[in-house]
């Protein structure tokens, strides 16, 4: 099905990302197989660039968090880049560095993923330091002390100081989902993130870190078998654990959304979150509510953009999706929100946003999209399927994120296609069952004064 | 030499035979080499350049039409009008409305943006590779026939004023806007956005007046990477999209002198802040100034990513702040260095003594060479990275023209890297990192950063540009 990198090295060849003409038919060419320890693992050859980005994605995020440890998965991610038995604290950090390298791992609903990108030469450097982590985390009370502040320090960063975003990291969960796994603050609370112990640390680190519930994928500029060598000779012999049982995520029936109003310190504009809640990954319903978004949301001509922003002039920006605001379309299990956060003029009320989102949708439900429409949205959803396909780094997440997610990166494929099948009736369907009025969750975010000077900060602040 | 020696005995073992050891880092190969994708420049008859690189890896074309025409072109009362200028041509044309406009780019499967930097006006647009030819045609009339609509100009400085209030809720903004303003005192580069009066006086002619003067095409570069048509076919339709349009000439532009720098320290007060976000330096070189080189790999070493010096010790040491790094920004004429971060507020005070004590470290004392070489791997690195993306060749092809860099610029970026020697560093620093003729601006909440921040030096309290009543 796809051309093997093989072919392409004994051709003297350089590898490269397979297409065709047709309407969808690109492909990121691929090759996958399991270690005996269970670790999955996916190559991704293209030599066009001497770079390569090893990609670890585990099968563990913020969603698998206990009560009273809020934050928890984010502040594990965090530890991971303090030292492992070869490893002192800041070595990671100074190895992909000072051999020409970037570096990250970020937490997700579902996954937690760290990533190097290196100058190809280095594939066996940056596999050495994330075999090293996995085989051997040094969990010490002084790394966790150190790493409970650098993220209440982030959580003061990217939330409380600044506008809409403690309201939605904090508020929206709890809004619309009925399940702790999923109502839960995703960045955690001060309390709960001070409340980590050592022991917790640890925990995690065997339950989740095992190589049995992660996938590497190495992209870019490699040679398949000297990887495959590497791959074995660094983690083949790490010790898998027990399959860990992914939390009951099971969301309690609930027939009526809700609404809830937020003063903002921070705001200067007013904002509102509208959502729904979203069908399940890889149902025809889903595909239909990923097109019927496609038509509201997609590109300079969407109807959002034309009709709200143009037409109504009622709103400045916004941002829509399907596991908004913390996901992507594609990126997490279930169960899942579909969400629009729109920033409106002042001179308007909360209310006639909402009521002129549901409108747009309401329409649709009632008189289907044309062809034409159709068809401009699928343009741009195969150019913005192409153009994310650019670096080694964004192939390896892809492919990484389906093979953890569905086991199957083919399925990236496959997502696409069944997309492209969805029709009138069923984005109209779609519309009708899901995204009425009384399932709509509502979080609205006023801006409001300051907290006056004088008074004492909020405790939270303060936290010592 | 030692890395020679071990690639001599691994290549005489069997494969089978080799293991590994897990206790140290594994010593590399030699790297791959990477040569830059061939770039034609060629010039059409009214003085438009255009440069060409093919890179088929995927059906996708990535095209700039650029102009020497930024913010640094504003006149003095209208501060944004080269930004407001940029976002109006996607309006509408003398041929097409927005509607219009937006359809078709949809209906090619692309993105076209317009957007100003301090030195340039840049269109920007990435297409699948079938329609790349059609793409162009619609940045031509775009680029050329901008009609900027009155009902397009009247939502347009609504929604910027909007915009406007959420960068001001902003603190990194806000900082990066009151920095600017103090250290390029009344010269060009010291505003990075508009205000809400130059929003107001925005009107068709001061647009037009723009567009007629600086969007031509002797003062435009087209610079197009990506897997292209037939080059027959792509100059063809070039000629018939641009061939056309009328040279100008163009006003000339004398940089004027920055400010000297001198130590200027200034709140900007934000009630309600859980931190303090500071932004402290000065002004240096353009980024054509051999200076240049050795203020990004000392820039590497001091606040470059997690290895350096900065995050070391007031993240990871001391847990003072989540971020803290240095920017070295050089634009066409000028360039300023800058330490930001943002702490907590009880430790405002020692976290900027810390980061003054780190910035005045460099001026005095050479950086020992593993920090110079690891920095330099660094900047060889992510040069390297960034070629992946097209956009990555695009932007650097841009960059060598608006910044007025020389022709091989991209092909000796590593040599000249590598060539950075520790003196060069030191004396650089003594320039541009020495803090003694800092401007420091801290955006916080005053009530609870102030006395403490009087170890420093007494600091100005000022309001915010968007504090002020806008309706």
């Amino acid at each position: 099905m796809r051309k093997p990198a093989r072919i392409a090295l004994a051709l003297g060849a350089a590898a490269s990302l397979a297409f065709a003409a047709g309407e969808s038919d690109f492909h990121i060419p691929f090759e996958k197989y399991k270690l005996q320890n269970g670790l999955r693992v996916v190559l991704s050859r293209d030599t066009a660039v001497p770079v390569i980005a090893v990609y670890l994605i585990y099968d563990v995020g913020a969603r698998a968090e206990e009560k009273g440890r809020t934050g928890f998965a984010h502040l594990f991610e965090h530890m991971m880049f303090e030292g492992s038995a070869n490893l002192k604290k800041g070595d990671h950090f100074h190895y992909v560095q000072a051999n020409g390298g970037e570096l990250n791992g970020s937490t997700h609903p579902d996954y937690t993923d760290y990533f190097e990108t290196m100058p190809s030469n280095k594939l066996g450097l940056a596999l050495w330091l994330e075999s090293d982590r996995m085989r051997s985390l040094a969990i010490t009370p002084e790394n966790l002390k150190d790493q409970q502040e650098a993220v209440k320090q982030e959580r003061r960063l990217r939330f409380d100081n600044e506008a809409y975003n403690t309201a939605i990291i904090d508020k929206w969960p709890a809004l619309v989902f009925g399940n702790f796994q999923s109502s839960h603050s995703l960045i955690g609370s001060f309390e709960d993130l001070e409340a980590a112990s050592v022991d917790d640390v640890a925990k995690f680190f065997k339950t989740y870190y095992a190589p049995n519930n992660a996938v590497l994928v190495i992209a870019g500029d490699f040679d398949s078998s000297d990887a495959k060598k590497l791959v074995e000779q660094y983690f083949g012999n790490i010790p898998s654990q027990p399959q860990p049982v992914r939390p009951d995520m099971t969301e309690p029936a609930r027939t009526q959304g809700k609404t809830e109003t937020v003063a903002d310190q921070h705001a200067r504009v007013p904002g509102v979150v509208i959502g729904w809640p979203a069908p399940k990954r890889h149902t025809d319903e889903w595909y239909a509510l990923g097109m019927l978004d496609a038509v509201l949301t997609s590109g300079e001509s969407s109807r959002m953009q034309l009709d709200l922003v143009k037409g109504k002039q009622t709103v400045i920006q916004f941002d829509v999706g399907l596991g908004w605001p913390f996901a992507g379309f594609n990126d997490f299990k279930d169960p899942g929100e579909y969400a629009a956060f729109l920033l409106y003029k002042p001179n308007y009320k909360p209310q006639q946003i909402v009521d002129e989102v549901q409108e747009e949708i309401d329409r649709i439900a009632k008189d289907g999209v044309d062809d034409k429409e159709l068809s401009r949205v699928k343009a741009v959803m195969r150019f913005q399927k192409v153009s994310g396909l650019q670096s080694s780094l964004a192939r390896a997440r892809l492919v990484g994120q389906y093979e953890l997610l569905d086991g199957k990166p083919e399925m990236m494929d496959q997502d696409f296609t069944n997309l492209f099948k969805v029709t009138s009736p069923e984005i109209q369907a779609v519309a009708k069952k899901y995204l009425m009025a009384s399932r709509r969750d509502v979080l609205m975010i006023q801006p409001a004064p300051p907290t006056p000077a004088p008074k004492p900060a909020p405790a939270k602040e303060e936290n010592k | 030499m030692r890395r020679f020696v071990f690639a001599l005995i691994f290549a005489g073992l069997p494969l089978a035979a080799q293991t590994v050891d897990l206790t140290k880092p594994p010593v590399s190969k030699d790297p791959r080499p990477y040569k830059l994708p061939p770039v034609t420049e060629t010039k059409l008859p009214n003085g438009l350049t255009v440069m060409l690189a093919e890179d088929g890896r995927l059906p996708l074309v990535t095209s700039q039409l650029i102009f020497l025409a930024g913010n640094k072109r504003d006149p003095k009362e209208i501060p944004g009008l080269a930004a407001s200028v940029a976002a109006m041509l996607m309006q509408g044309t003398n041929t097409r409305t927005y509607q219009q406009i937006a359809q078709e780019l949809d209906n090619l499967g692309g993105t076209l943006t317009a957007a100003t930097g301090a030195d340039s006006l840049f269109m920007d647009s990435s297409v699948l590779s079938e329609n790349a030819l059609k793409m162009l045609a619609l940045m031509s009339d775009i680029g050329r026939n901008a009609a900027f609509p009155q009902n397009e100009l009247d939502l347009h400085k609504q929604n910027r004023k909007q915009q406007l209030l959420v960068q001001h809720s902003q603190p990194g903004y806000v900082a990066n806007e009151e920095y600017r303003k103090l250290i390029f005192g009344d010269t060009p580069y010291a505003h990075v956005g508009p205000t809400a009066d130059a929003i107001d006086k925005l009107d068709r002619k001061a647009l037009a007046d723009f567009r007629d003067t600086f969007l031509v095409p002797n003062n435009a570069y087209l610079i197009i990477v990506g897997k292209l048509p037939a080059r027959a076919d792509l100059m063809k339709v070039i000629t018939i999209e641009f061939g056309s349009w009328q040279q100008k000439a163009v006003p000339a532009y004398t940089a004027p002198k920055p400010p000297e720098s001198k130590r200027q320290l200034v709140i900007v007060d934000r009630p309600g802040s859980v931190q303090a976000d500071m932004r402290l330096g000065k002004v240096t070189v353009a980024m054509s100034d051999p200076l240049y080189f050795p203020e990004s790999v000392g820039s590497i070493i001091e606040g470059g990513g997690p290895s350096s010096r900065l995050f070391l010790d007031i993240r990871e040491k001391r847990g003072y702040a989540y971020d803290v790094h240095t920017e070295p920004s050089a634009l066409a004429d000028a360039g300023n260095f800058a330490t930001v971060t943002q702490v907590r507020n009880d430790v405002a005070a020692d976290a900027l003594q810390g980061i003054l004590e780190h910035l005045d470290r460099m001026a005095k004392e050479p950086v020992a060479k593993e920090e110079l070489s690891d920095a330099k791997s660094y900047a060889n690195g992510v040069f390297l990275l960034g070629m992946e993306p097209q956009g990555g060749l695009a932007n650097r092809l841009a960059q060598i023209k608006v910044m007025n860099l020389p022709k091989n610029y991209l092909e000796t970026y590593t040599t000249k890297i590598n060539s950075v020697e520790p003196d060069q560093i030191e004396s650089m620093a003594k320039k541009f990192m020495a803090t003694d003729n800092d401007t420091i601006v801290v955006v916080g909440d005053t009530s609870k950063i102030q006395k403490s921040l009087e170890k420093i030096g007494t600091f100005q309290v000022v309001q915010p540009e968007g504090a002020k009543p806008t309706q």
